[in-house]
């Protein structure tokens, strides 16, 4: 027992629990987020004594006497002040980490009043932010200090929310103060709490299941397995393929496979009957990899499959074997990428109740509501769900998959009782799909000018557990492993194998991170073999308005990518008058699903009865800024004002399904659908008044229409949209570290330059983790070992200074010009810094994460 | 909030749990260190032992050579997290000879979250480049071996 402060109020702790814990399920300050509970990623600091910690660290019996201040705790002048500088800044994104980092802010300009750049960083360095790349909180910080010490808070520079307009993002109070809600801090009454037993051999067969033991334990509610299920157990995006329970008789297909469910009244009770539930196995040889995976006599990951290869695609136009052996310079090389872990600061979570219709409602933390929906619906084999969006703490693709959702909604469905799942970090590093390690072999030949004539490429990649989306990632791995470039020989076959490792799926950049690092570092090569620069080299071969792609493509006057190279031509060349070690790559993105899959994107804009427009529409804001996006569309495109407006989260049954935020397609797709909305609604209002429409909606949607893979026609319209890119890195000759990034971007029309930015230098610091330090390795067992403190994700103060540049460049006709940024801010930055240290070293690598460099992982 | 102008700052790695008496690695409470520190930055404590006050400590490096035992080092003066202990003997000897020693239980390797905690001949050390400075293996160090320069996690002394 222990009595301290919280906030200035006298609390005591009666039974000795983590601080957070106890903040968290007595007092109910849900501002302090549960991230990982073991000390690594700082989501959960509160103030103790005037020092920022952990509250996931000390017990409360260690507290007596202390003083704790969480956001909760700040005053009203200081609630202001820190919405105001991190809503200016742009600081902001999934928000997560914002309530620590608003701590550290805190602390730090408690003891500071004009801290330099160096002290800030230094007061954040412990705490994780996944999504901004840090470049805007270390400016949110600056911000505040600022206005603290002026004492006065203005108004911010930009109001007008029409596209174009840098103003405050709609959620950045709600995540500044802690108030908003991600599942995590739903607490019901009668709430119980859910869990998977996993499965202990990456591949065996489970003989038994015996739950006796667990269900005799006193607060247990329920053990539930295979054979419980209602519905189909096999869930999936795609190919179902995804076991919900592994069945008695049935295989396990990786340590993540969830054998009961253990469902009980309290935590503590949860973890000890999860120990209790007795699985017998026969355990198997299982497949570590690709390599073994695809011998003729390797072990089937899937009884109901033939053998191991999950996806293969092939793609080809002209002759590009032909174009190669004819080419005056021929390059070929092999290039390895590795997994990587999305590392999002939320954790997994799903709470499911029964609501007042009788339907199981879902408040999830997902990439589309009604993806969850459907596999729920498969999985219980009824209508009767409803799937309403909390708060997303960050998805970059690895929330795109059932993890928690369905089990609580079965877990519902069976007993009757709301439930929370929710993983801790080890279950997430484990459970949800990684980005795909690839195996790549590329030709490419150029002439005498270095004009490409032809890439012939054959790929592999491990897909590990269950589908996922490893066929999509796979071809969009193949389709953009040419490179943004005006040449028409190239092929390229592509494999993607199941093995008994972790299933690996979506990952920011879909595949395409990985095979851009082969073909920019083939033509860094290639530049050098001709004589020319890597610059000089890209500016020959860049697809311009008009020409077409490797994939038959004619792309459109919004075609930007030789403008990204223009605007970064005066950095460049600075830098190499300066004799610094610089690297250069191009990359290109689609916008939208593309490849003749339909692509719809639907918007609801409803009056309600308090007179304003509420926008519907069934498309997750996982931290990019949708919300913020549809709400500048509306102004734009209507005459109403921003107070006229309400953006709803997504859910199922009012807002229509608008697919995954996936694909760095929101923005396009379904802006273009709101807009059409926009058009219904401002003709309505050209008759009547806002308010005399009460009780009306206006629809609009957006089939964005293409050409399948191969389609026989002779120009082929892969996606509706592409973004392009042109990023640079300098080294500092003398540490041999990164001194900055320039990473140059085509968006068409940038609905929000500060947003945008934000995603650029987020992305950016994002991929420097995967080009120079970022694992997941895998052990002999298929296990995962590392912790998320140690996956080597960038921490502030290790950031160089990143300079985001967004060439606005007029865009489609769709969504008034605006293309998706999502993915291709994290696509050419690991080539381009693969470049600036053959710069620097004259070492040519091929492998990622970069070897011999100083941010090389130790031990 | 560490002074940024001097980033290192010295530590002794000893907290004095055997008052000068059996520890054959531990601060002799010579005050070598005390005379040579030329910014009056080291005292000796009330366990007897030599204990830097990191607000005047300018990282200079003077006491590192003197230091006829080898315990101090300069370590980030950010990084609060620290072993105060040098006894390699294992863990009966070192149980034996003081009551904070290290005994190379390796609790602190598996608590920490970074892979910065590590044993090596029977003591723990922390690599700053890697500490979160979470505080988790100070908490759960059975020996109290590990501290918060801070005072938040740990006394300190
Ligand atoms: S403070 Fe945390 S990160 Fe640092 S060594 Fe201890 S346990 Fe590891
Ligand atoms: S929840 Fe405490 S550090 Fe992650
Ligand atoms: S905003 Fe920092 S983790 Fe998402």
């Amino acid at each position: 027992m222990a009595t301290f402060f919280v906030n200035g109020r006298s609390v005591t702790a009666t039974k000795s629990q983590s601080l957070l814990r106890f903040l968290r399920d007595e007092l109910r300050l849900t501002s302090v987020k549960d991230g990982c509970s073991e000390g690594a990623c700082g989501a959960c600091t509160v103030i103790i004594d005037g020092e920022t910690c952990r509250a996931c660290v000390p017990k409360t019996d260690q507290l007596e006497g202390r003083h704790i201040i969480t956001v909760e705790g700040l005053s009203d002048w200081e609630k202001k002040l820190y919405t105001f500088a991190y809503g200016e800044a742009g600081a902001v994104q999934c928000g997560f980490c914002i309530p620590g980092m608003v701590l550290c802010t805190k602390a730090l300009l408690d003891k500071v009043q004009d801290p330099t750049e160096k002290e800030i960083r230094h007061a954040i360095r412990n705490n994780y932010c996944r999504c901004t790349g840090y470049v805007k909180i270390i400016q949110a910080i600056q911000l505040a200090a600022k206005l603290k010490k002026e004492g006065a808070i203005p108004e911010p520079t930009e109001t007008d929310w029409k596209l174009g307009s840098s103003v405050h993002r709609l959620d950045v109070e709600e995540k500044v103060l802690g108030y908003g809600k991600y599942p995590d801090d739903w607490y019901l009454p009668g709430m119980t709490y859910g869990s998977a037993v996993r499965s202990q051999y990456a591949r065996a067969r489970v003989l038994s299941i015996d739950a006796e033991k667990a269900k005799a334990l006193p607060g247990v509610v329920a053990v539930i397995t295979a054979e419980d299920i209602p519905g189909e157990n096999k869930v999936g995006h795609i190919k179902h393929d995804q076991y919900s329970l592994i069945p008695v008789g049935g295989l396990t297909h990786y340590l993540g496979d969830a054998i009961a469910l253990v469902v009980a009244e309290d935590q503590e009770t949860l973890e000890k009957a999860k120990k209790l539930v007795k699985v017998t196995y026969e355990p198997l040889p299982a497949v570590h990899g690709p390599e073994e995976a695809r011998l003729p006599d390797a072990p089937r990951v899937f009884d109901e499959e033939e053998n191991n290869v999950q996806a293969y695609k092939h793609v080809a136009r002209g002759d590009a074997e032909g174009a190669i052996a004819a080419s005056k310079h021929v390059i070929s090389r092999h290039f390895e990428t590795p997994w990587t872990e999305h590392a999002f600061l939320e954790p997994e979570c799903a709470v499911a109740y029964w609501d007042e219709d009788g339907f199981v409602r879902i408040l999830s933390t997902d990439q589309s509501s009604h993806t969850t929906l459907h596999e729920c619906k498969l999985l219980l084999g009824s209508e009767k769900v409803r799937v309403q969006n909390q708060l997303v703490g960050g998805g970059f693709g690895g929330k795109e998959d059932m993890s928690v959702q369905h089990h609580a909604a079965l877990i519902t469905y069976l007993t009757g009782r709301p439930v929370k799942v929710k993983f801790s970090r080890a279950e997430s590093l484990l459970v949800h799909p990684k980005r795909h390690p690839f195996w790549m072999d590329f030709t490419i030949g150029c002439d005498e000018n270095g004009i490409i004539q032809g890439v012939k490429a054959s790929v592999y990649s491990d897909t590990g557990a269950f589908a996922s989306l490893g066929g999509p990632v796979l071809e969009r791995a193949c389709t953009h492993a040419s490179g943004p470039y005006n040449y028409q020989n190239f092929e390229i076959e592509g494999t993607a194998y199941y093995t008994n490792n972790p299933p690996a799926g979506a990952f920011r950049g879909f595949g395409v991170t990985q095979t851009c690092f082969a073909i920019e570092s083939l033509l860094n090569e290639m530049a050098e073999r001709i004589g020319i620069s890597p610059w000089e080299i890209r500016y020959r071969n860049a697809i311009r308005p008009g020409q077409e792609l490797p994939n038959g493509q004619i792309v459109g006057p919004e075609t930007g990518l030789v403008e990204t190279l223009e605007v970064i031509k005066p950095y460049y060349d600075a830098a190499l008058a300066a004799g610094k070690p610089v690297g250069l790559a191009c990359a290109m993105k689609n916008s939208g699903v593309g490849v003749g899959l339909p692509d719809w994107g639907r918007c609801k804009l409803i009056v309600e009865a308090d007179e304003k427009v509420h926008i519907y529409s069934g498309a997750s804001c996982i931290g990019q800024g949708l919300g913020t996006v549809l709400v500048q569309m509306v102004v734009t495109n209507t005459p109403l004002k921003r107070e006229d407006i309400v953006y709803e989260r997504s859910n199922t049954w009012i807002a229509p399904d608008s697919g995954d935020s996936s694909g760095s397609r929101q923005t396009l797709i379904t802006g273009e659908a709101c807009r059409r909305a926009c058009e219904q609604l401002t003709s309505a209002l050209q008759e009547k008044p806002l308010k005399a429409l009460v009780g009306q909606e206006f629809y609009g949607e957006y089939l964005a229409k293409t050409d399948k893979l191969g389609a026989d026609v002779p120009h082929p319209v892969s996606h509706v949209a592409y973004g392009y890119a042109t990023q640079m890195a300098i080294l500092d000759r003398d540490t041999g570290k990164i001194e900055s990034m320039v990473a140059v971007h085509d968006v068409g029309k940038a609905v929000n330059p500060k947003s945008c930015e934000g995603q650029i230098e987020g992305g950016v610091v994002m991929s420097m983790g995967y080009a120079l330090r970022e694992q997941y390795p895998i052990d002999e067992n298929c296990k995962p070992i590392d912790k998320f403190g140690k996956l080597g994700l960038f921490r502030a103060h290790e950031v160089p200074e990143i300079r985001a540049i967004v060439v606005d460049k007029p865009g489609l006709d769709k969504a008034c010009g605006a293309i998706g940024i999502g993915e291709i801010t994290s696509i050419p930055t690991a080539p381009a810094i693969a470049e600036a240290y053959y710069q620097l070293d004259g070492q040519r690598r091929t492998t990622l994460p970069l070897t011999n460099t100083p941010y090389e992982r130790r031990g | 909030m560490a002074d940024l102008l001097f980033p290192k700052a010295a530590l002794v790695a000893c907290n004095g749990g055997c008052r000068n008496e059996s520890c054959p690695y531990g601060c002799i409470g010579c005050g070598m260190c005390v005379a040579i520190c030329p910014f009056d930055a080291i005292a000796i404590n009330k366990n007897g032992v030599a204990e830097v006050n990191e607000s005047k400590c300018q990282g200079c490096g003077a006491c590192v050579t003197e230091c006829p035992q080898g315990i101090i080092r300069l370590h980030e003066a950010g990084s609060p997290i620290v072993v105060k202990c040098a006894n390699r003997d294992s863990g009966k000897a070192a149980r034996a000879a003081c009551q904070v020693s290290c005994i190379g239980c390796g609790i602190c390797e598996k608590a920490c979250p970074s892979g910065a905690a590590r044993v090596e001949d029977n003591l723990s050390s922390i690599d700053e480049a890697l500490c979160l400075a979470c505080g988790m293996c100070a908490v759960k160090c059975p020996r109290h071996a590990i501290y918060d320069l801070r005072g938040v996690l740990t006394k300190i002394n």
